[in-house]
């Protein structure tokens, strides 16, 4: 073979080298920016709200605790900002990065099952499953199972999350 | 809105289809042409014509590939798509570079050949790594013997250093040999160690993080807590004087130390153990002649006297001309003279492989062990159970510092350790380990998947 054929074949393997491990950062950059199919989705069912980002919606103040029978899921920060999901008839809601959840966290800092809301009675409870970051109501880190009232904000890793009704 | 659980439908319905088994089959293929690509350029380089018995070096590995990606369709679906096509990579790498050297031995008489070897161990190791997926389809029952696999692990570890079936090569004793017959114990002896770690820690990772006097700004565990780290640290240093090798003694004492950090969180265990680990080693060197001998080639292997004494740094300053000859792109497979450097197919595979393939080259095949490395990382992150998450740390890490430690030495970074490349470097005990390794991180990986589906 030739000077020159030789020097191709030399540069082609490592360029047919480089190209694989770039190919696998391609599939490992999914990791660091998640799943896209998910945050495309939360963008178009975001709520068209006069002025402010959808992660900046306050909680509209439904002080009136005697009355709350909340009826979705509203999520008001995070990669799926601007969903929701309804709580239909169900009584127990499970909440965390695993797809076998009910309501599926696409958040770094969320265990794979992280908390849970139970009904008791008409209040909804929320229970942490000792995940690893902890699961916050109102600012309160939740240790012990505790009734939400309307207007609370929870929070798992970077998702702020209420019920409403 | 009527947007109901979109969130939580797409996962699943993602999930009906295994992407991560399709994309392994893809990548998979793309290796196998990597492996042809490097037989053929071998072949022309050195022998100027292809010949027939490429196919045998291409197709046995790329079979046991295949059939650890076909047993993974079957048991653990949902395992990682990436981690078997980047074994196979190394493995691959590793065999065309062994080949390599056969055809310059052989052209110079010599009988010392490896190829034929390495082809047929790698689809035995890759067999054994299909058996263990198939036969271990959740690695949770590990855990229920971690005192039986710490025992496993001492008993490995101290076989070579028993009469008769010891072996001592090149100064080391690090091999059991019965016959022409010889294993590399200690490689096995990795895995059952992290199995044990793994297993002590998560019962004791409370009392070694939470209780304990407060000295100055630590906290500094009982000494009940303490004692099974003492007993480790004199393990190892016991495996440095009885088998006279720094790099193993390193590659088990980092094991732990980086799994009690993970078990645990605290600095201080760290501390201490580079603190004793530093000690160790600075009086070995000055106790044991072959440790100062290590050190002085290291420092200086350009030197006329290190260069010229009997196990100096000859081996090491070959290495350091022939990778200054790859340059940055290499003399290519074939076109350069990695075949002068001793034990060029063994533990100095990364030299010869820097020479042919140059720094771009050698880049690529570190890329491809981070990228293996994280892979393990990400699978320890995934997982919610604490064994799950050290034995995947701990398994991941080995490789880690191993690479660490092995590339070190061959660059003149670190002094030179009688440590194996994984899946590069000549040697069925080193190929066997490291693809249990594999399968042990591919069966974690499913369970985690599998769990949270």
């Amino acid at each position: 073979m030739s000077e020159l054929a030789l020097f191709l074949v030399r540069i082609g393997f490592v360029a047919v080298l480089w190209i694989f491990i770039l190919s696998l950062l391609s599939v490992i950059r999914a990791d660091l920016y998640g799943r896209r199919v998910i945050s495309k989705i939360a963008k178009q069912n975001a709520p068209k709200l006069p002025g402010g980002l959808p992660g900046q919606v306050a909680s509209l103040g439904l002080e009136d605790t005697d009355s709350f029978e909340p009826t979705q899921i509203a999520i008001l920060s995070g990669r799926t900002a601007g969903t929701s999901l309804e709580l239909e008839d169900k009584t127990e809601i499970l909440i965390g990065r695993s797809a076998g959840c009910d309501l599926v966290l696409s958040d770094e800092f969320s265990s794979n099952t992280h908390a849970k809301l139970i009904k008791v009675g008409e209040d909804w409870v929320l229970q942490d499953l000792s995940s690893t970051n902890g699961t916050f109501l109102d600012g309160r880190k939740v240790t012990t199972p505790a009734t939400i009232k309307a207007g609370m904000t929870i929070r798992i890793g970077t998702t702020n999350f209420e019920l409403r009704s | 809105m009527s947007n109901t659980s979109l969130t939580s439908a797409i996962p699943k319905l993602l999930k009906a289809v295994p992407r991560s088994r399709n994309f392994e089959a893809v990548l998979l293929f793309w290796v196998s042409g990597i492996l042809a690509f490097a037989l053929a350029q071998v072949q022309l380089a050195v022998l100027q014509k292809m010949q027939w018995s490429l196919l045998f070096y291409w197709a046995l590995p790329t079979l046991g590939a295949l059939l650890i990606h076909f047993v993974l369709r079957k048991r653990a679906v949902s395992a990682d798509g990436l981690i078997l096509p980047l074994a196979f990579l190394l493995n691959s790498l590793g065999i065309a570079m062994i080949y390599r050297l056969d055809l310059a031995e052989a052209a110079r008489g010599g009988t010392a050949l490896f190829a034929d070897r390495q082809v047929w161990l790698s689809l035995i190791a890759m067999a054994i790594a299909a058996l263990v997926i198939w036969l271990v389809p959740n690695h949770l029952v590990l855990r229920r013997f971690p005192y039986l696999a710490g025992i496993g692990a001492l008993v490995l570890l101290i076989l070579p250093a028993l009469p008769v079936i010891g072996r001592t090569r090149n100064g080391a004793t690090l091999w059991i040999g019965i016959g022409d017959f010889t294993f590399q114990p200690g490689e096995i002896a990795k895995i059952l160690l992290a199995i044990f770690f793994a297993g002590y820690l998560v019962s004791r990772k409370d009392s070694l993080s939470e209780i304990g006097s407060r000295v100055l700004w630590m906290r500094v565990p009982r000494a009940k807590d303490l004692g099974p780290v003492l007993v480790v640290w004199f393990a190892t240093v016991g495996v440095l004087v009885l088998q006279r090798d720094l790099g193993t003694s390193i590659l088990y004492f980092g094991l732990f130390l980086v799994m009690i950090y993970t078990a645990t969180g605290r600095a201080f265990y760290v501390g201490v153990g580079v603190t004793m680990m530093l000690t160790g080693a600075l009086v070995a060197s000055r106790l044991f002649d072959y440790v100062s001998r290590r050190f002085d080639s290291w420092l200086d292997p350009l030197s006329q006297d290190n260069y010229n004494a009997a196990g100096g740094s000859y081996q090491l300053a070959q290495a350091l001309f022939g990778m200054a000859n790859g340059d940055v792109i290499g003399a290519g497979l074939g076109g350069g003279f990695p075949q002068l450097i001793p034990l060029a197919e063994s533990d100095f595979i990364l030299a010869a492989l820097g020479e042919e393939l140059g720094l771009a080259g050698i880049f690529a095949v570190l890329a491809a062990f981070l990228l293996l490395i994280y892979r393990g990382l990400r699978i320890a992150n995934s997982h919610s159970d604490d064994f799950s998450k050290l034995l995947t740390t701990g398994l991941a890490f080995v490789l880690g510092l191993q690479v660490f430690v092995v590339a070190g030495g061959v660059m003149g970074l670190l002094p030179l350790t009688g440590l194996t490349t994984p899946f590069l470097a000549a040697g069925g005990s080193s190929l066997l380990a490291n693809w249990a390794l594999v399968a042990l991180l591919l069966v974690i990986s499913d369970s985690s998947t599998r769990r949270a589906a």
